[in-house]
């Protein structure tokens, strides 16, 4: 017994929160064990004493009450100090060989939830995940309210212990996907899962793809269609989105939102998105392509004015674009990074200011701010953040092959981003594989 | 972890991005505004040069100017390439879109000039030809006074979606030069002068049988032309002694038939008209009837005046190809053309008359 203290002590006690009390249920003495930090010790005793007090009433003996009171364990060292990290109250029965794990009163660790930062949501359900797993699972129980939804969790990590969730709908998921997915996550039970790029090792993807093999939302909403559509969600604890696998190429433009307006609505907006990819993609290349190399494409009088802006412009049509697309990316990337007071006048400055002076300038002709305009209003109706960066990449590309070759290159380039496209797979779901289900053609 | 297959395969892809730098030659790409990108070229041939006009736009801050440059070759391509030599940008002929050329070098046969460019493809097959019934420097100089200051007019001219009219033949690269190798079909290229108060004037166009110019016909005969081609007689006034009409639509019904070796042949023109103007009181039938007449007498005097030059502009050797062998349709301009028997009617459809209902 005082070895089991003496080793716990000996692991946490050079932690300031972390407590070791002496204390009686009825009259058997006990030690109480756990961390300040993560759960309310006040309540908690006034909980446990209200327990043990309405125990005693009913005329229970201190044996009774210390095995009601909450789970009773082996000793095992392992096991306790995951528990004593997990947040939980232990309470140790002296001269015995057994534990309880009382559940505390939790100190608020978490934020509430809010309307979705990364993802805004227009005639629609405004929760968003939050860091806290169970909170998010909770969500999920709340919008599936089915016997059909699954919820298996594992706890990863062989110092950092993470816990991940996988949700799916037993009729809808592919059976083989979910075998798949649960296989990945028991054979690499000890990997540290941090973030994205981890998850990503963990499942044996490729972490050179450029496109993320996970669709990530922050819509519980968003979410739950997807589970409708025999996909399964991933929750990895402190982080506030649902990782959906398998991402297809239809994600980008289709959200389940749109539904909450009238179909022919609905059709147009995802129409709007489709012509912003294409414009993100073709239109700097397309710039280039005119500019340096086939200008015979363009219309006369489009040819002539487009001379006289680039007039005096020092570089040529493709250091000229890629300057220009870098500062862009400069300044999209400092809004992120800038506190949200400061953000507006940053864009300001940016993309006003610095563009029309770099005209003034004649650094860079008139139609290349326009287009770069373009490009960058036109690269953020892609659903998803994280897609829209993906598209930035791949802009790139067409504009280099654009350069060298001219319209050629431009459609070259194209073709090489759908054969990227069609080459990607999750788990044996091809990228580009659409669901043509019946009540998705219903809407 | 790297295999050494994989390490390989970057290797691999290192190699064919470093090979996409260095075998594409991109670096001959010059912008647009280091080109020069004229819209007119003007050729004649004197003596055993040939003078090469290029109409080009100067931008000089914010404005435009028109240069007219001139230059004499051995060759054409030798002449513009003279000229860009001595400009600060590189001429590039891409966009030329009207090439102009003078009455004595057409009569002379323009077949070279056009093969030339068929060959070299630096100009668009899709460009027009004209041909200036003056001299061909003063031609330029002259639309360079009454010219808009984008300089390009002279396109507009022959622009479907701006000022082309159906009077004016329209005739590009690639017809002139099947005109020169087929047996059946010849083309009318429109004839220009330097206006007065309008940059150019359009008075008719010419004959071109096998590259060469041989008879002129007035605009009107070239409306019937156009018409005969199925380019839309649309938004046309017609004047007669009576009334003048606008042709709203037109279709075209021919029928070939071989008697011996005499080509018949039978057609059938339906135009639809809206009235305009009218003098007096007359009838329907009477406006029917007179445009009829008028029509008919005009398209037979165009087409006596091919059948003696013995060029085929209305293409109808085309629908004698099924009757004459391959071997005897070398001869149809000569032989089979001038005897050619064209029936020809006019079915007059009027479809109002306008806001007036007292006709």
């Amino acid at each position: 017994m005082d070895s089991f203290i003496q080793e716990i002590r000996g692991l946490f006690g050079k932690n300031e929160d972390f407590f070791l009390l002496q204390d009686y249920v009825s009259d058997a003495p006990v030690v109480l064990l756990g961390f300040k930090t993560l759960l309310d010790l006040t309540k908690t005793k006034s909980v446990l004493y209200k327990n043990i007090e309405s125990m005693l009433s009913a005329g229970k003996s201190s044996e009774e009450i210390l095995f009601n009171i909450g789970e009773v364990k082996e000793k095992d060292i392992k096991m306790a100090t995951s528990t004593l990290l997990e947040g939980k109250l232990i309470i140790l029965i002296e001269n015995s060989k057994k534990y309880i794990v009382f559940e505390p009163v939790p100190k608020s660790l978490n934020r509430s939830v809010q309307s979705p930062e990364n993802e805004n949501v227009l005639q629609g359900a405004l929760n968003s995940f939050t860091e806290d797993i169970d909170t998010n699972i909770g969500i999920m129980r709340k919008q599936l309210i089915t016997t059909d939804l699954f919820v298996q969790s594992f706890t990863t990590g062989k110092n950092q212990k993470r816990k991940i969730s996988l949700l799916y709908l037993e009729s809808q998921a592919d059976k083989d996907l979910v075998r798949k997915i649960v296989n990945r996550i028991e054979t690499n039970l000890d990997m540290d899962i941090n973030n994205m790029q981890g998850l990503t090792t963990l499942m044996g993807f490729s972490s050179w793809e450029a496109i993320s093999k996970f669709h990530t939302t922050e819509l519980p909403f968003q979410a739950v269609h997807l589970l409708n559509k025999e996909r399964v969600v991933l929750f990895v604890d402190q982080l506030p989105f649902a990782f959906i696998l398998p991402n297809f190429f239809w994600d980008l433009f289709a959200m389940e939102n749109d539904r909450n307006f009238p179909k022919p609505i609905m059709i147009a907006i995802r129409a709007v998105r489709v012509i912003g990819i294409l414009i993100t993609l073709i239109s700097p290349g397309l710039y280039v392509a005119l500019v340096a190399v086939n200008p015979e494409v363009l219309q006369i009088e489009l040819a002539l004015s487009i001379a006289r802006s680039r007039e005096g412009v020092p570089y040529p049509a493709l250091v000229e674009i890629i300057l220009m697309l870098l500062i862009l990316e400069l300044i999209l990337e400092a809004s992120v990074r800038l506190p949200k007071s400061i953000g507006p006048t940053i864009t300001m400055v940016g993309g006003i200011i610095l563009g029309q002076a770099a005209v003034e300038a004649k650094l860079v002709s008139n139609l290349l701010i326009i287009i770069l305009a373009a490009t960058t209003i036109a690269n953020s109706t892609v659903v998803s953040f994280q897609n829209s960066v993906s598209i930035r990449v791949f802009k790139y590309v067409v504009v280099l092959l654009s350069a060298i070759f001219g319209i050629l290159g431009l459609v070259a380039g194209l073709v090489l981003v759908c054969a990227y496209f069609a080459s990607l797979n999750t788990f044996g779901f091809s990228y580009l594989y659409v669901n043509l289900k019946k009540d998705e053609m219903n809407g | 972890m790297q295999t050494p297959k994989s390490n390989k395969r970057v290797l691999l892809v290192l190699c064919m991005i470093s090979i996409i730098c260095t075998l594409t030659g991109c670096w001959d790409n010059r912008d647009i505004n280091h080109r020069v990108l004229p819209l007119a070229i003007g050729i004649s041939k004197q003596a055993n040069e040939y003078k090469v006009i290029l109409k080009i736009q100067v931008h000089d801050n914010e404005t435009t100017k028109l240069k007219i440059v001139t230059q004499t070759g051995e060759t054409i391509s030798k002449a513009v390439d003279t000229i860009s030599t001595n400009m600060e940008s590189s001429v590039d002929l891409l966009h030329v879109k009207v090439i102009v050329i003078d009455k004595e070098t057409a009569e002379d046969g323009v077949k070279d000039i056009i093969s030339g460019f068929m060959r070299s493809r630096e100009v668009s097959p899709k460009a027009l030809i004209a041909i200036c019934d003056e001299d061909i420097e003063y031609f330029f100089t002259n639309i360079k006074k009454t010219m808009t200051s984008d300089g390009t007019s002279l396109v507009e001219n022959f622009d479907k979606g701006a000022g082309w009219d159906p009077q004016i033949a329209l005739t590009r690269i690639w017809e002139v030069y099947r005109s020169v190798h087929s047996y059946t079909h010849d083309v009318a290229i429109p004839i220009i002068i330097s206006g007065k108060s309008t940059s150019i004037e359009h008075i008719g166009s010419a004959i071109i049988k096998n590259g060469k110019m041989v008879e002129r016909i007035d605009n009107d005969e070239t409306l019937l032309f156009n018409a005969f081609k199925g380019e839309s007689t649309h938004g046309q006034i017609e004047v007669m002694t009576n009334a003048s009409v606008l042709i709203i639509g037109n279709s075209m019904n021919i029928k070939s038939k071989m008697n011996g070796k005499q080509p018949l042949m039978e057609g059938k023109v339906n135009l639809k008209v809206v009235i305009l103007e009218t003098r007096g009181d007359p009838s329907r039938k009477f406006i029917k009837k007179e445009l009829n007449a008028h029509l008919s007498k005009r398209f037979s005097h165009m087409f006596e005046k091919t059948q003696k030059s013995e060029a085929d502009i209305l293409a109808l050797g085309q629908y004698f190809r099924t009757h004459i062998p391959r071997s005897e349709l070398k001869s149809w301009r000569t032989e089979y053309y001038p005897n050619l028997k064209m029936n020809i009617q006019f079915q007059i459809d009027i479809q109002n008359e306008g806001y007036l209902k007292t006709l």
